[in-house]
């Protein structure tokens, strides 16, 4: 498709095109998430760049000099990326911006602050419940977050400047809502391999460029002809798909099974909310990425999340949920113990439960499972 | 007439008429425990082999933790509400509710089972194996007081509570765990929440924001706590709840100054019998244990005038985080490899380092929080590494056995940055030492040796030369 080959051309000039850009725009890293509101950092006219590389288990044993085994190998494989410089992304940013979600995010926020002081950076923290008082706290958070880009890039963030930059986020989430939607239907022609390369695309491409893809991208899927029928739709959830991290989605198409939804609170872009742009700009940046946006598995209760999930297996009519849980993520390993029942009561779906460290030895054994699970859900 | 469990309360401490006082109600907990008279000669050589039981403060404090176990154990038969809260956690607000009704019982089950049914009956790996088959699985790094506690309730040892307090503020698991226990039992939870979001660097300065949030969310947690369990919270909860509690922290301050003697008059076991009972504690268990204490501090003055103590005179002295609230041996072991543990972390954080909280708020909720994000624990990783260092000031130190808990979140961010900041900045050699704090099945004594025992050969010889 010539929309992927876009992204793809643009993803291969992308470090050469930045370090030009660099001349006269700050680079904002940020850690994955979905907390940080993009907008903020478009509105001062920097580029913001999300780290979401992760996937290969021998960037862990460069983590390991810094953070003991038992944090999630996604967190581990940005603490190894971070101080060996060898994902590209970290050492092109000028400043790095941590939404501070639970405690694997802290250590990586720790590592940043004690071992790389060099590096400028940012924190700010997201509650874990959903209350008046917990999105008060996460608008002040990105309220700080504004007055120090505003600072670091000497421009201000005018109500004109964020609401263009609203308008123009809003216009890629709009886009990624509606391919995704095409999905709920018998005849649909997204891969979810596409879409999630698309996704993480966005998280490293030039906004305008991906809009452009974006469009193109559902011009060409109207004349494609539709996916097989017969392969057992799947929702796939889970805290963590990143780039690079390919391995479950690979052994998932191999085994005929159609991935229609993907649920992750790191990897995939929050696209289903849409940030008003009249009335108070910052407050309403936190009603939607805070208030608004399907909580990940560390909030408390989890209940929103497991409900929605109840909610797209119905509505994507699947045939069965697969569970994708990076190692010592204890808030998805805790709710996988109990969601089956949920799940199971609800809708009669079966679910399996996949946990990885990026290692290549998990393949084989989750191999035999996946093909196990499809076979079993086919019938 | 006597009973097989008399000569084991004995050594617990217990009078001959709290026993008798107490009959009824110990073979009401023993049966719902599953203990019975085939136990008791373990028992017996189990608290002997792992408690200083020549000292009666010792043995009063054993006592107090069998206490709290019956209270607990027999809650709801006795028609309390019951809150559980997690360990650790910000206490104040347990205190607040059991301060407000004599009807509330407030406690942290997953510690009183940690001390009685693994330091005193050796018996807590069933209910571990429970808390692993209800949903907290071996293998993936996941707490084990929470399994105990989970395996409690699974086992019908310990009620289902009907509220629990979700220390949101810190641990992830803890609060997910809430979850579990909702699912599996329906129990409300009232989660305080807070976000650990200092930059490295800014301790111990902190936004004002921190305190509101974190205030607030106990604030919060609080009314819910009085719609669900049917109660009002008193006006001066707080302060009485300081005031019953006050004696504990003079004590431990005292505790501190015996402390510095050479050789350190008590075991490292001994000072976590005590130091664990004031996080875990909100009733019977904390006022046994200030009496407990006040016996313990004049024997271990004698101790101090008469130059005894638990290592040789001139050991090396480190500082430990904490000793094992469920296997004494794994703590003792410092010891026996011919270290001297003065100071811990909770005894110099409730007795000794202080930072001054910023005061100028109104609300219980923000006075709590105000005072916690000052003692470093809840503040986050920075606070708890510096805290490490500022404690060379309240004692002289030759190293630091930086325990980090492999399957605690929170704890385990230091695992590296600890070792290489204390060396750094104070000079002292650091052990940082990967354990399990809450479960020896792992992570025993035996496993540990080698390395403990590597670090004290080092200590030594640096001492004499």
């Amino acid at each position: 498709m010539k929309a992927l080959e876009k992204l793809d051309s643009h993803l291969k000039t992308r470090l050469p095109d930045l370090n030009k850009a660099k001349e006269g725009h700050k680079i904002i890293g940020y850690s994955a998430g979905g907390y940080l509101p993009e907008e903020l950092v478009l509105a001062c006219d920097a580029i913001p760049i999300c780290f979401i590389q992760a996937g290969n288990n021998a960037i862990l044993r460069d983590a390991g000099a810094y953070i003991c085994r038992w944090f999630d190998p996604f967190w581990r494989s940005q603490i190894g990326y971070l101080t060996s410089g060898k994902d590209p992304y970290y050492n092109i940013v000028d400043l790095i911006v941590v939404p501070i979600t639970d405690n694997h995010v802290r250590a990586f926020s720790n590592t940043l602050g004690y071992y790389t002081p060099e590096v400028e950076s940012f924190v700010f923290g997201v509650p874990h419940v959903k209350d008046k008082i917990a999105l008060d706290y996460y608008l002040k958070g990105i309220n700080r977050l504004k007055k120090k880009l505003e600072d670091f890039t000497g421009i201000e963030i005018t109500d004109y400047r964020l609401k263009q930059s609203i308008k123009l986020c809003n216009r890629e989430r709009e886009l990624f809502r509606e391919i995704s939607l095409m999905r709920k239907s018998d005849d649909f022609a997204v891969d979810s391999k596409d879409f999630v390369a698309l996704n993480h695309g966005s998280f490293i491409a030039d906004k305008e460029i991906m809009i452009d893809i974006l469009e193109l991208f559902i011009q060409e899927i109207k004349d494609s002809s539709p996916l097989p029928k017969d392969d057992p739709r799947i929702l796939f959830t889970g805290s963590t798909l990143v780039r690079g991290d390919s391995k479950v989605m690979g052994i998932i198409e191999d085994s005929s099974g159609a991935i229609v939804m993907e649920e992750f609170a790191e990897g995939i872009r929050p696209y289903w909310g849409k940030v008003k742009t009249d009335g108070y700009l910052m407050a309403n940046l936190a009603e939607s990425y805070f208030m608004d946006r399907i909580c990940p598995g560390w909030f408390r209760p989890g209940t929103e999340r497991l409900n929605y999930l109840v909610k797209l297996a119905k509505e994507y009519n699947t045939a069965g949920l697969i569970w994708y849980q990076l190692m010592y993520r204890e808030s998805y390993k805790v709710e996988s113990y109990f969601f089956p029942g949920i799940l199971k009561k609800e809708t009669g779906l079966p679910m399996l439960v996949l946990e990885s460290e990026y290692d290549a030895m998990e393949t084989g054994p989750m191999k035999t499972r996946i093909e196990t699970f499809i076979e079993t859900i086919r019938r | 007439m006597g009973n097989y469990y008399d000569e084991l309360f004995k050594l617990c401490g217990f009078e001959d008429e709290e026993i008798k006082k107490e009959r009824h109600r110990i073979e009401a907990s023993f049966e719902r425990l599953g203990i019975g008279p085939e136990d008791m000669d373990t028992a017996d050589s189990w608290v002997r082999q792992n408690h200083d039981v020549s000292l009666e403060g010792v043995r009063k404090l054993l006592g107090a933790w069998l206490k709290e176990l019956i209270d607990l154990v027999l809650a709801k038969d006795e028609g309390k509400k019951i809150v559980y809260f997690g360990f650790p956690a910000i206490i104040g607000p347990g205190l607040m509710l059991s301060a407000s009704s004599e009807e509330v019982f407030v406690s942290a089950p997953d510690m009183v089972l940690d001390h009685t049914m693994g330091q005193i009956f050796n018996k807590l790996t069933p209910i571990l194996e429970a808390g692993e088959t209800n949903g907290l699985p071996q293998g993936h790094a996941l707490c084990s007081l929470w399994q105990a506690k989970i395996g409690g309730i699974a086992k019908g040892m310990i009620p289902v509570p009907d509220l629990a307090l979700a220390s949101s503020y810190y641990c992830d698991m803890g609060s997910k765990a809430d979850d579990l226990v909702n699912a599996l039992y329906g129990v409300p939870i009232a989660y305080i929440d807070g976000v650990m979001d200092s930059k490295w660097g800014e301790y111990p300065k902190y936004l004002p924001e921190r305190v509101h949030y974190l205030g607030a969310q106990i604030n919060q947690a609080l009314e819910k706590a009085e719609k669900i369990l049917n109660i009002k919270i008193a006006t001066d909860a707080w302060e009485r709840s300081q005031k019953d509690s006050g004696p504990f922290r003079a004590n431990l301050v005292k505790l501190v100054e015996l402390m510095r003697a050479d050789p350190v008059p008590i075991s490292i076991c001994e000072l976590e019998l005590l130091e664990a009972l004031s996080g875990s504690s909100t009733g019977r268990g904390i006022r046994e244990g200030i009496k407990a204490m006040e016996i313990l501090l004049i024997e271990l003055e004698k101790r101090v005038k008469a130059g005894m103590g638990v290592t040789k005179k001139g050991a090396p002295r480190v500082m430990v985080r904490l000793g094992h609230t469920s296997d004494p041996r794994v703590t003792r072991l410092i010891e026996d490899v011919g270290l001297a543990v003065p100071l811990t972390f909770i005894l110099g954080s409730w007795g000794g380092v202080k930072v001054k909280p910023k005061g100028n708020y109104n609300t219980p909720g923000e006075v709590i929080a105000d005072y916690e994000m000052t003692g470093g624990y809840y503040y986050g990783t920075e606070a708890q590494i510096k805290f490490y260092e500022k404690a060379i000031e309240l004692m002289k130190l030759d190293g630091f056995i930086a325990q980090y808990l492999y399957n605690c979140r929170p704890v385990a961010t230091i695992s590296h940055a600890q070792k290489k900041y204390l060396e750094e900045k104070t000079g002292l050699p650091v052990l940082a030492l990967e354990i399990d704090n809450f479960d020896s099945r792992a992570y025993s004594a035996a496993s540990l040796r080698t390395k403990v025992e590597t670090f004290a050969e080092m200590l030594k010889a640096k001492k004499q030369h």
